[in-house]
């Protein structure tokens, strides 16, 4: 098995390749010079060369390319233009804000789906089945963008149960140790910020839920159901197995498989989702950090940031596929 | 995986969903209080005040816990930086009018230069040079006194390439781009020939010739004062560290997410001290969102309300709608190397086919305003005599016919070549046209009842600008926001020829010297109640000829929790919170 998790990440090698080739390529197919843009309409030629200059943006393009490779390998993903920051830095510091937004949207998901998806299968073409089942079609249907918006307009505006945006309300004084807040005020113990990190938790990650929710639901179930009419499930009840037993015992280990590679793609479409949740809740994470640099043409960190999110999605793919051989012995690797 | 490690996460999980519910529960329920309301009505540049009382909800959510002494208001984005010297844009600038001061400043609601860090100044007969008098008694946020010589120090940081902190600045990408645009550039391409401190309280500018709009210049939120000392300390992180002389000083900026200021205690305008003590400056990007916030009383004041909810706001007893008077104008170009372009008749058929008043009603949301001149109605060089041409097709048909063109026109010669005639929208909303697709749709379907038949064109933004650039647009949709104030960053930008009167590549190869003479002069007038009659009369010139045609004005709104009161809106932007309390 380690012999195939060594493999898989030679693997990756190249396809990091490919996509720091197709990030740097299409950037650079958007037609108009990202200096004009920067600089709108009060550019004269003077700025725009200067600004070109400074973007390394006169010298050929593989020429950018090698110096926007050589330094990613060192793990200099180079500096913003509008801000000056160290790209690679502040991923470092603006990740964790994501992760926890990610994991949660994931959590909600997983907790919801899973027991959704069982109970409609398990009473199939059951009321229940079915109002799950329609639950899951809107999931899946629903724009986070739009979703994100009637959640703080019932949930902030109408009840005023939950705050509409941010990670802290405002004038908060905390000082994270690892920006994972909720691990944050746990290992400083304060319960209060703890508290109000997932009341600002609640609503992004029930709107970045809902689509991995919905997906994560139905294929549960038709997994589940699948599995429910195998022979093996019908001797588990001819022997007399208690209803329970025979669906958390023999159906459900059964029906993880496909389940958790749903799971494992789930996360990509995280983070792509994370871009619009963030916006629309003001969280400070890469995604919105991404659609403002995109905006304002910021190649340093769109670059560094979409090469990231390729590295973080293709290393989940990869647990997942290890976890497949721990939950599931048959699989073998060779 | 084990049944025991399933169940023990399941336990885990659930837990954790419990919490959260039970977070959910705990928040405070809405009470009922009558409140006293404000409502401004902004129609005209100024406002107009009215009071009456109603019944409303004020919401216990995060804010108001705090809501005596903290002004929370949310901004569309991220502060780009917090050193004056080297930004552009508003959202920093909103900051950075909390933090620092500059000589002068804009009064109120108007583009007027009044004193601020200087008492009084004197101006030479020749206009070049310009002594200043300091306040006594300023302290910097750092404890340090404002004195001539931090003013000398602060230019020196900003003109001279071989200033220490400039210098570095440069080097780590950084540009003074306002310095370079508003003083004529670095070392010897400035506008200074020297810069003394007289005496602690004198400061002098000496100009190599003399600059009309040069006191409007030195209002604009980017001409204030660090502390030489704080600025020394802070070097090219200068962005993060801000120091001035302003009635709040900074204490944190949590990227991304706001930016907390502090009232100053030592603020030396002991009549305009800050109100609040603290000032919160949240980012929050989507509009909706922002407006959301506001309903949920998280923030007490926002900018960039949709046109969309501007009629909203202003129905609704629980907000207050302020209009910033109008900075921006947006325009209709005409290309003067077509042929048929050349014809004053022709450009005068296109003005008076455009029926402006239904576009500004149905696609500014009700803060646009029909113009008929290029300064919007805030600026001391507006003419309000001037009378615009009338909404008439039959005389725009006649027109056209006396031209030569009794069937419209379909067709231009654009630099020699006959080629369909395309009308340019940009692919952008912008503050001057917010749905400029839309409103490129009605002019063209203005001009199609009188024969003249466009195709609408447009292009990605960069390209966009580009092509204007290189005068390549026959027919073009533009428009421009202020810096400064002043009539000629308004008229000269665009009117302006070179020393040799080379028609204007970036305007259509406009190239009028009747007009061009008048503005360069007025340009390096001095005093504003001679240099007015000039601005007015090109605005004349520019109608007469017909030389552009001006759709409207757009006065951002702003939108806050009924119980604020004392924001000051201003056509700049430059706005300050020292005036403003949450009730």
């Amino acid at each position: 098995m380690y012999r195939y998790i060594i493999r898989r990440f030679l693997t990756i090698i190249p396809v990091l390749f490919g996509v720091s080739i197709l990030v740097f390529g299409f950037l650079r197919l958007i037609p108009g010079d990202p200096a004009q843009v920067m600089l709108g309409e009060r550019a004269t030629p003077e700025n725009i060369a200067r600004v070109r200059e400074q973007l390394g943006l006169n010298k050929p393009i593989y020429e950018q390319y090698f110096i926007f490779i050589g330094n990613a390998l060192r793990g200099d993903l180079g500096r913003s233009v509008l801000r000056g920051e160290p790209v690679t830095q502040e991923i470092v510091r603006r990740f964790p804000a994501t992760i926890e937004l990610a994991l949660s949207a994931i959590l909600v998901a997983i907790l919801v789906g899973i027991p959704a998806g069982i109970i409609s299968a398990v009473r199939r073409g059951s009321l229940l089945d079915a109002a799950s089942m329609l639950l899951a079609l809107t999931g899946v249907s629903m724009p986070i963008f739009w979703l994100g918006l009637m959640l703080i307009l019932l949930f902030s505006v109408v009840l005023h149960w939950l705050p509409t945006g941010g990670r802290l309300d405002a004038g908060t004084d905390f000082v994270p140790i690892t920006n994972l807040l909720l691990l944050d005020s746990l290992l400083k113990g304060d319960l209060g910020v703890f508290v109000q990190t997932l009341k600002h938790l609640a609503l992004p990650a029930l709107a970045l839920g809902s689509i991995p929710m919905a997906i994560i639901a139905r294929m549960t179930r038709s997994s589940m159901l699948e599995v429910l009419s195998q022979d093996y499930i019908r001797t588990a009840h001819a022997k007399g197995l208690h209803e329970r037993a025979v669906i958390v015992h023999h159906a459900l280990r059964n029906a993880w498989l496909p389940v958790i590679t749903v799971v494992g793609l789930q996360v990509g479409r995280l983070l792509s989702g994370a871009i619009l949740t963030e916006t629309v809740f003001s969280w400070p994470g890469i995604g919105r950090w991404l659609i403002d640099a995109i905006y304002a043409r910021d190649y340093p960190i769109v670059q560094g940031v979409t090469l990231f999110i390729a590295m973080v999605f293709v290393g989940v793919n990869l647990l997942v596929d290890v976890l497949y051989a721990w939950v599931d012995p048959r699989v073998k690797f060779d | 995986m084990s049944t025991i490690w399933t169940n023990r996460v399941l336990v885990v999980l659930s837990l954790i969903a419990l919490i959260v519910a039970l977070g959910a529960c705990a928040a405070p329920t809405p009470e009922k209080v009558t409140v006293k309301e404000t409502v401004v009505v902004a129609g005209t540049p100024k406002i107009v005040e009215a009071t009456k009382v109603v019944e409303k909800v004020v919401t216990a959510t995060p804010a108001p816990a705090k809501a005596q002494d903290t002004f929370i208001f949310g901004a569309q984005g991220e502060p780009v930086c917090l050193d004056p010297a080297i930004i552009t844009d508003g959202i920093s600038g909103r900051i950075i009018n909390q933090i620092f001061e500059g000589l002068v400043k804009f009064d109120k609601d108007t583009t007027n230069p009044v004193p601020a860090l200087a008492e009084k100044w004197d101006v030479s007969a020749d206009g070049k040079v310009w002594t200043f008098t300091l306040r006594k008694g300023v302290k910097f946020h750092d404890g340090t006194n404002f004195d001539a010589t931090a003013v000398v120090k602060n230019f020196d940081y900003w003109q001279n390439t071989k200033n220490p902190v400039h210098a570095a600045q440069i080097k780590a990408g950084q540009s003074f781009e306002y310095f370079e645009a508003q003083f004529g550039g670095f070392d010897n391409d400035s506008i200074f020939a020297k810069i003394e401190a007289v005496d602690p309280t004198t400061v002098r500018f000496t100009l190599k010739e003399p600059q009309g709009p040069f006191l409007n210049n030195l209002a604009m939120f980017v001409f204030v004062f660090w502390s030489p000392t704080a600025l020394e300390k802070a070097g090219v992180n200068s962005c993060k560290q801000p120091v001035g002389t302003g009635p709040y000083k900074f204490v944190e900026w949590k990227p991304n997410e706001q930016v907390t200021l502090t009232a100053f205690a030592d603020y030396w305008d002991k009549a305009n001290a800050p109100k609040m003590k603290n000032i919160i400056v949240r980012n929050i990007p989507n509009n909706s969102a922002r407006l959301l916030a506001l309903s949920a009383g998280e923030i007490h004041g926002m900018e960039g309300l949709e046109p969309r909810d501007v009629a909203a706001v202003k129905g609704n007893p629980k907000f207050k709608l302020i209009l910033r008077p109008a900075n921006t104008t947006g325009y209709v170009a005409f290309n003067y190397k077509v042929k048929e372009f050349q014809d004053p008749k022709v450009r005068q058929a296109f003005a008076q086919a455009i029926n402006k008043a239904p576009i500004v009603d149905k696609f500014y949301g009700g803060t646009g305003q029909v113009t008929n001149q290029f300064q919007p109605p805030a600026l001391w060089g507006y003419n309000k005599d001037l009378k615009d041409w009338a909404y008439d097709a039959a005389a725009a048909k006649k027109l056209l016919a006396d031209a030569g063109f009794p069937n419209g026109i379909s067709k231009i010669t654009f630099d020699g070549k006959e080629v369909p005639l395309e009308f340019w929208y940009m692919p952008v909303s912008r503050p001057y046209y917010p749905n400029p697709k839309d409103i490129a749709t009605a002019i063209a379907a203005d001009w199609a009842k009188v024969g003249i038949n466009v195709s609408l064109q447009t292009v990605d933004w960069a390209t966009y600008l580009d092509k204007r650039k290189n005068g390549q647009l026959p027919l073009y949709m533009l428009g421009w926001t202020g810096d400064n104030g002043d009539p000629d960053n308004f008229v000269c930008y665009f009117f302006c020829m070179d020393a040799k009167d080379t028609p204007i590549t970036r305007e259509g190869f406009v190239a009028d010297k009747e007009l061009s003479d008048l503005l360069k002069k007025a340009a390096v007038t001095i005093k504003q109640s001679e240099r007015a009659p000039m601005y007015q009369k090109a605005e004349q010139i520019i109608h007469d000829k017909v030389l552009r045609i001006f759709i409207a004005n757009n006065q951002p709104p702003l939108a806050f929790l009924a119980n604020v009161e004392g924001y000051i809106p201003n056509p700049t932007g430059t706005e300050f919170f020292n005036t403003v309390v949450v009730k």
